[in-house]
């Protein structure tokens, strides 16, 4: 027996010999991982535990001792699991009225451009507009003449994260509940069910992996979340990542930064961990036999549907009036004190945010373009050969993407301030900070597609006398284009707006959008801001337009065939 | 240079590992396929007949043994350098390519110039009968034209070698049919040298010069279409190929290739034992042998009318058209099927008569009990 495992072993290392290919790229991503993802997070772990060149917890203990800390630590903790679970619960409801209501097809397709709009907006969008509409001098305060209000604080923070990350359960509760069979529904009310027996004990059982899933996501994202607690959070309301950003900008205090940072990323860890299980559990909506004729779903019980249409309608309307009112706030002179039209702030943001206009959109060209590659790569290396360490090297890809932006950016800062790394203030710091965060969706809609794809079709190209590489460019990239593009669509989205990370990283040389949005904010140039986020949300907007449009080119020819070939089996 | 055998397997073995141990895909199996012979590899799903065609085709390596094509070792060469063809179960075409590109995708691959792909493509393409269809793509095509065009692909690159795993399972009754002869004139029109994978035992009898019989990762028998019907070797090939009545007997008699048992009512069968090496037979007097009888080898009499035979009641009679098939019951209550050929006027044994049947002992065989 222990010679067979000798001789497999052997046969992987001949493996590796008869595909040179494999080998070279192995090697290339695994330095790859290590300058970029392995040695960031090991420095990091270093400044935080090792005190004169011995292993200490005298950092943490340091950073723990602040009551203001624990307090973060609470804070971010609580914040991230109550807007865990109103995100998941908004999305819910926002997926049931797109898949399981009659509301008409406009109308659904207005809910799903609402849930598109914080998704493809810088992430302070809703807390500007919210500062705007209840900040000081609020628009709703004085329309209501309401006095002594304050958004800043816990309430605050929560309602702009909640509106901010409820689209992501969104999408993954709409999918799976598309994915359900309308059979089941047939099936139940046929047994004598009624419509809230059968949403009880049919529907809401089956999304419970979607709902686990978007739970943790959303409870992964607000905890992550920079931005939205910086400026709604306040001083009474400290989290984490603002507290670790606070102490290395204002105090330059890397150590006390890196220890705070551990503390982020204990929790990040685990609901990455956590999440990979929930989906790695296999999902019984797919089996859901052979149907016969498609059916409908059967829609919601009366009651539901009125909840439902009234969350709905008040949601979308706050959510078009907050981007309304950062529109509008682009062309006022002073927001709330001299409400004349101007185009000034427009010219100023041409004018002196030239640079960060020009800089952002290299950076998000170069890193969509890397990232995209990237993502194809180690995708189908994952998917599609089996090498020694592929488990170790498929966590590795995403860790950079599970950790928190803040925890990535303090790691960079104290992986590459010094020779030979030296990297701060260069675009490279930029770009590497994007690539190996955001080309995770890119990985992963590839291997969702390559599991699609026969690996026939691979094999028959190499019987036919292609090698290795022919056959990727040839066959497999070709087929897998759909889901490639998506993910480059992201990453662009992504490269655009992120900020929490990058917010370290920025220099004189390379500035972002982004941050001119955080200056303007933190000056309390509020029209500014505003004009800065419509001309970024535009821009994004036109670049995912044509994304979405080559995704239907690349999409339209031979899909369905390659589906058929796939189910085939 | 020509070998004298197109493929060489040598004590060829496939170990996977498995939850905690390994598992022999494929345990030592030994062949040599001549020039221009049609193999087929038959057996159960799991029995190994497809690990060996993908080692053979270079998808899979060996955990140890040689493979060697046209005399050449060939067990670690990948699979793109083989100069092999192999057509896949689900034919595997590139759905983003038309037919001609489909088919012209090894040549290009291989660096031939325009001319000479247009012209080997439009003649493989004539000989599996889909000539102007070049344009389509794969999802306009029927499965039997997609199956053709899998097939077009692979002979353009003129390979010395076919390999084909399971090509006609996707296709309706009719069409499998059809595309078996179609199938089988193409390989001797080109004089080409196949090895088919199929766990249908009718298509291996139709199709094959010679038949490898697997089951469990080992060789059963290997031998011509009719020396497997005929002289199974081993109660699973008895009983997977076609179809047989397995009835055990004790033996009261063996010579060196008959073996004479004991029927239950009485009387003497005497039979070739199948495992005899012409001297002598495993089996000896007293232990008890398995007799193979075919259910066309199985006479079915009014009892009244006949004189002897062996006496049994009829369980079911099915008309078949050209035939009637009987599952009848003996004595000792084992069942026996039997398929007579029906002749205008016959009469036909109900159900609950009394019947007597008459086994046809030279197209029997004995075999150990194992």
């Amino acid at each position: 027996m222990a010679e067979g495992y000798r001789g497999m072993k052997k046969q992987r290392f001949v493996l590796l010999k008869k595909d040179p290919a494999l080998f070279s790229t192995l090697v290339i991503i695994w330095v790859l991982f290590g300058i970029f993802i392995f040695l960031p997070v090991f420095r990091l772990l270093l400044a935080a535990f090792v005190v004169d060149g011995k292993p200490s917890f005298a950092n943490l203990a340091a950073v723990m001792k602040t009551s203001y800390n624990i307090r973060a630590l609470y804070g971010s903790l609580l914040l991230a699991t109550t807007v865990g679970i109103s995100g998941t619960v908004l999305g819910y409801i926002f997926a049931l009225a797109v898949t399981r209501t009659t509301l008409p097809r406009w109308g659904k397709n207005i809910l799903s451009a609402i849930t598109i709009l914080p998704l493809i907006s810088p992430p302070f969008t809703s807390s500007i507009s919210l500062t705007l509409a209840l900040g000081p001098n609020g628009m709703l305060l004085q329309l209501f003449g309401i006095e002594n209000f304050t958004i800043y604080g816990f309430w605050g923070t929560w309602l702009s994260e909640t509106l901010t990350y409820f689209p992501i359960a969104f999408m993954v509760i709409e999918a799976i509940l598309n994915t359900m069979s309308a059979n089941l529904d047939d099936a139940a009310l046929s047994l004598g069910s009624t419509k809230w027996r059968l949403f009880r004990t049919v529907t809401v059982p089956l999304s419970l992996p979607g709902i686990a899933n978007s739970f943790l996501l959303v409870f992964g994202a607000s905890l992550a979340d920079f931005a939205t607690p910086l400026i709604l959070g306040g001083h009474s309301f400290p989290v984490l990542p603002t507290e670790a950003y606070l102490l290395i900008t204002g105090l330059f205090d890397l150590k006390g930064g890196a220890s705070l940072s551990f503390l982020l990323l204990v929790p990040a860890l685990i609901v990455f961990l956590m999440q990979r299980l929930v989906l790695g559990r296999k999902s019984f909506v797919s089996v859901t036999g052979k149907s016969g004729a498609r059916t409908v779903f059967s829609g919601l019980p009366v009651s539901l549907s009125v909840i439902i249409g009234i969350v709905c309608t008040i949601v979308s309307a706050f959510v078009i009036y907050l981007y309304a009112i950062i529109l509008w706030g682009s062309f006022v002179k002073v927001w709330s004190v001299n409400n004349t039209f101007t185009w000034e702030h427009y010219a100023y943001v041409f004018q002196h945010g030239k640079k960060a206009i020009l800089d952002t959109l290299a950076i998000a060209l170069v890193s969509t373009v890397l990232g995209s590659i990237l993502g194809i790569v180690i995708g189908y290396v994952t998917q599609r050969k089996t090498f020694p360490g592929k488990r170790f090297f498929e966590f590795g890809s995403l860790l950079n993407y599970a950790l928190p932006g803040t925890v990535v950016g303090i790691a960079y800062i104290i992986a590459f301030n010094q020779r030979p790394l030296l990297l701060t203030g260069t675009m490279t710091i930029l770009v590497a900070a994007y690539v190996f965060r955001y080309y995770a969706t890119g990985i992963r809609a590839v291997s969702a597609s390559l599991e699609q794809i026969d690996p026939a079709l691979e094999e028959a190209s190499l019987s036919l006398g292609a090698g290795s590489v022919r056959t990727f460019t040839h066959v497999t990239i070709p087929l897998i284009m759909p889901a490639v593009l998506s993910g480059t669509r992201y990453l662009f989205i992504h490269c655009m707006t992120a900020i929490s990370a990058t917010i370290f990283l920025v220099s004189v040389h390379w500035t972002l959008l982004t941050t001119r949005i955080l200056e303007s904010m933190t000056e309390l140039q509020f029209s500014q801001a505003s004009a800065f986020s419509i001309v970024l949300i535009l821009i994004v907007f036109a670049g995912d337009a044509i994304m979405r449009g080559l995704i239907k080119l690349s999409s339209m020819k031979f899909h369905q065939s390659v589906r058929e070939v796939a189910h085939h089996e | 240079m020509s070998s004298e055998f197109a493929l060489e397997l040598s004590d060829v073995t496939k170990i996977f590992a498995k939850d905690r141990g390994e598992f022999r895909a494929v345990d030592n199996v030994n062949l040599q396929v001549r020039q221009g012979e049609m193999v087929v590899f038959l057996g159960p799903s799991g029995c190994g007949k497809t690990t060996t065609l993908r080692m053979v085709a270079g998808f899979e390596t060996p955990s140890s043994g040689a493979i060697r094509i046209q005399g050449k070792d060939m067990t670690t060469v990948p699979v793109n350098k083989r100069g092999i063809g192999f057509v896949f179960q689900n034919y595997a075409l590139f759905p983003h390519m038309s037919v001609f590109k489909n088919v012209s995708y090894g040549l290009k691959a291989r660096g031939e110039g325009v001319e000479a792909i247009r012209n080997k493509v439009s003649a493989a393409l004539e000989l599996v009968g889909l000539s102007g269809s070049g344009d389509k793509f794969p999802n306009q095509l029927s499965g039997g034209e997609q199956q053709r065009v899998a097939l077009a692909r692979v002979i353009v690159m003129e390979p010395s070698l076919l390999l084909m795993d399971e090509p006609l399972s996707n296709l309706d009754a009719k069409l499998r049919l059809h595309m078996r002869t179609e199938i089988r004139k193409l390989q001797k029109h080109l004089g080409i040298t196949c090895m088919y994978v199929t766990h249908d035992q009718a298509e291996a009898l139709t199709m094959a010069d010679r038949i490898v019989v697997m089951n469990r990762g080992k060789v059963e028998q290997v031998g011509t279409p009719f020396d497997l019907y005929n002289a199974p070797r081993s109660l699973f090939v008895a009983d997977f190929i076609g179809q047989a009545n397995i009835v055990k007997l004790p033996v009261v008699a063996v010579d060196d290739v008959n073996v004479t048992a004991a029927i239950p009512e009485g009387g003497t069968l005497t039979a070739r034992c199948a495992v005899s090496d012409g001297e002598c037979t495993p089996l000896r007097k007293g232990d008890v042998a398995a007799l193979i009888v075919r259910p066309e080898s199985v006479g079915v009499e009014f009892a009244d009318r006949a004189e002897k035979g062996i006496r049994a009641v009829v369980i079911s009679a099915i008309f078949g058209g050209s035939d009637v098939e009987y599952q009848v019951r003996l004595a000792d209550g084992s069942m026996v099927k039997a398929s007579v050929p029906y002749r205008n006027g016959m009469d036909i044994c109900r159900e609950g008569s009394r019947v007597s049947l008459v086994i046809e002992a030279a197209n029997c065989v004995f075999l150990p009990v194992t």
